[in-house]
């Protein structure tokens, strides 16, 4: 459904030019439990913001379900953000103004849902990660593993086809990510959404249905192996 | 929109004291906007009401080319049959009298007067009973009494007076050139002095009756021009034609077959050029102080925006990534500068409405200059403020208009930004 062929990107850090991803090529099924591992600077983020059309390639393809993304304009690839894919960011990424539910039902407010359905599925979402009771706090009254959950919910609520995670449990102490993970397990066997997420923790690493392994912005493993 | 919209208003209360320390930035400057505009209306007003009451009536009608030579004072242009108009004028609804307004020089002496000493003055003769019902002058007698006819008294202004140090009975002698030209020295006895609204009424005017102007000036019968009185609200176009029928005045010539003579209308605003140009720069001083809070606004405002867009920078990252549309984002900034601007409008029309209460009840004494400047203006003390809810509701607008306005740009600066830009941690 994710096609990705011998696509480059290059950084520009001051005068020096950082090749970020050499040469990449890769396929992304649905339904699958990605993990795109390496260690600081493999190209992991770089990688992830191409499958999410956050970034644009230098050269090489990029497909989604068949289609080229290279002629798309801005607007039409946020369209495709808003319609298909959802986000899980290290740092959470919660509007501290809003609370839980706010945070989460925005989502389908961008779709011009009903109201009624809104309230719905938001409720039964934030149920189904653990939030329930908590729909009215803040972000601010939230711990680090409810405020993931809260951005777990927000990605899912629109029943994405691939939702991509950049370093979901970094910020988080090792029991709380564990949780997390399970939960995103949970929830890509019961919804079949497609999750890819990046890491560089070998205990992230071993939760993963498949291992992609970035070293200088060159895939050097790409295992397939189900685990727990 | 409606998410927009929740968003924006929650965003408001972020920072609520830079909220409030913006919106007063903005209400600070509406309320000086209100106030001014409100001073130089109120100044307007009164001045167009003294300028109308005490000097220049609401129209004059003057004989041909006396327009032309008016800042001599001429005598060679007259209205030779003043009381036929006079009358054909009210019959036409409007009360009308005559005047006879020449240039003399004054001569005083020593004792009663502190010192000897001359003067070019204005000298006016008035019908007593008939420039009351035109002009508001003789209401303003603060000593003494009004002119009588046939008598050789002057009523004079109060600053006049307080000059040259006249009172009631004080002897003047007037050194002038009669309407044939020659030499004539008349003496006369202060029996009135006014203080008006009007300062130039009170700076430099004599009034004599015209029986005795008629006299010593040798006009027989003549005057120099008819001042008319009609309302305050009239509407200038209107009067003058009505007057032009009442006169019989041919468009062509002017000529007026009532009495054969060419005559000339001139209204309010022709007569008192000078204040009308100034009240017309009070415009241009508005919009001086329009462009004022417009910088006011566009600072405060843009400078919390710049904050407010660059502190958000990984939520509004998340937010493009979601989906949103730049233009969405945009519009949730520009509500969010609308809503400081509401709140800086609310208080700055509260505190403009509270100022220019005390504007309206008590004024502000502007005595001090008005005595020794001339500024055009017809006021001689308190300038007053007035009421206009047009102006309470430009202000209310333009601040929220403005701030909504000022937010574009940094939004606009900052969604050119790559998501990944924003996203990354800072």
């Amino acid at each position: 459904m994710i096609k990705l062929e011998q696509v480059n990107k290059t950084y520009q850090a001051g005068e020096n030019e950082v090749k970020a991803l050499k040469g990449i090529s890769l396929e992304i099924k649905d339904g699958e439990f990605l993990s795109i591992a390496g260690p600081s600077g493999s190209g992991k983020t770089t990688l992830l913001n191409l499958i999410g059309c956050l970034d644009k390639p230098d050269s090489g393809k990029i497909f989604y379900d068949g289609e080229e993304l290279a002629d798309r304009t801005k607007k039409q690839l946020a369209l495709l953000r808003r319609q298909k894919l959802g986000f899980v960011f290290q740092s959470f990424n919660l509007i501290p103004v809003l609370t839980a539910f706010e945070n989460v039902s925005f989502v389908l407010s961008l779709l011009s849902e009903d109201q009624k359905k809104i309230q719905q599925k938001t409720m039964s979402l934030l149920k189904e990660v653990g939030l329930e009771g908590m729909e009215h706090r803040r972000p601010s009254q939230l711990s680090g593993g409810q405020q993931q959950r809260v951005a777990i919910a927000r990605a899912l609520i629109k029943e994405p086809e691939v939702v991509l995670a950049d370093e979901p449990t970094a910020n988080l102490d090792s029991h709380t990510g564990d949780d997390i993970l399970k939960l995103m397990r949970e929830l890509n066997q019961r919804h079949n959404t497609t999750f890819v997420f990046s890491t560089h923790d070998s205990m992230v690493m071993d939760f993963a249905e498949r291992l992609v392994l970035l070293l200088d912005g060159e895939i050097t493993q790409d295992n397939s192996h189900i685990k727990k | 929109m409606k998410f927009l919209i929740i968003l924006a208003w929650k965003n408001l209360f972020r920072h609520t004291k830079r909220t409030f320390i913006t919106a007063s930035s903005i209400a600070v400057g509406l309320m000086l906007f209100i106030i001014i505009d409100s001073l130089l209306m109120g100044i307007a007003n009164d001045s167009t009401r003294n300028l109308i009451d005490y000097e220049t009536s609401f129209f004059k009608i003057h004989a041909d080319e006396y327009w032309e030579e008016k800042d001599t004072l001429p005598l060679d242009y007259t209205i030779s049959s003043p009381q036929k108009i006079i009358e054909a004028v009210q019959k036409a609804g409007y009360e009308a009298a005559p005047r006879t307004v020449f240039r003399a020089e004054m001569i005083i002496y020593k004792d009663p007067f502190p010192e000897d000493g001359s003067l070019q003055v204005k000298l006016i003769g008035i019908s007593p009973d008939q420039d009351p019902e035109v002009f508001e002058t003789m209401n303003s007698l603060v000593k003494g009494r009004s002119l009588e006819n046939d008598e050789n008294g002057v009523v004079i202004g109060a600053w006049l007076a307080e000059d040259i140090g006249a009172d009631i009975g004080y002897p003047i002698t007037f050194i002038t050139r009669t309407k044939n030209g020659f030499y004539q020295t008349f003496d006369s006895e202060v029996v009135g002095i006014v203080n008006t609204p009007n300062p130039l009424v009170n700076r430099g005017h004599i009034y004599i009756p015209m029986e005795t102007a008629d006299y010593y000036m040798e006009m027989g019968g003549a005057v120099t021009e008819i001042g008319i009185k009609a309302s305050l609200q009239a509407k200038i176009p209107k009067v003058r034609s009505e007057l032009e029928d009442a006169l019989k005045l041919s468009e062509d010539t002017e000529s007026s077959s009532l009495t054969g003579q060419k005559l000339e209308l001139f209204s309010w605003e022709q007569v008192g050029s000078d204040f009308v140009a100034l009240a017309a720069a009070k415009d241009s001083g508005t919009q001086m102080i329009l462009f004022l809070v417009f910088i006011i606004a566009a600072i405060g405002i843009s400078n919390t925006m710049l904050m407010a867009v660059y502190e958000r920078k990984q939520e509004v990252g998340m937010l493009r990534a979601m989906g949103m549309y730049g233009s969405e984002i945009r519009w949730t900034f520009i509500f969010e500068a609308a809503g400081i601007g509401l709140i800086g409008s609310i208080i700055g029309v509260i505190l403009g409405a509270s100022a220019n209460y005390f504007m309206v009840e008590y004024g502000i004494n502007y005595g001090f200059l008005m005595r020794d400047m001339a500024m055009g203006y017809r006021i001689t003390d308190v300038a007053y403020g007035y009421w206009s809810p047009a102006t309470f509701t430009a202000a209310f607008f333009l601040g929220i208009f403005l701030t909504m306005l000022v937010a574009i740009l940094p939004t606009r600066k900052f969604l050119k930004l790559e998501i990944t830009d924003c996203l990354r941690n800072q």
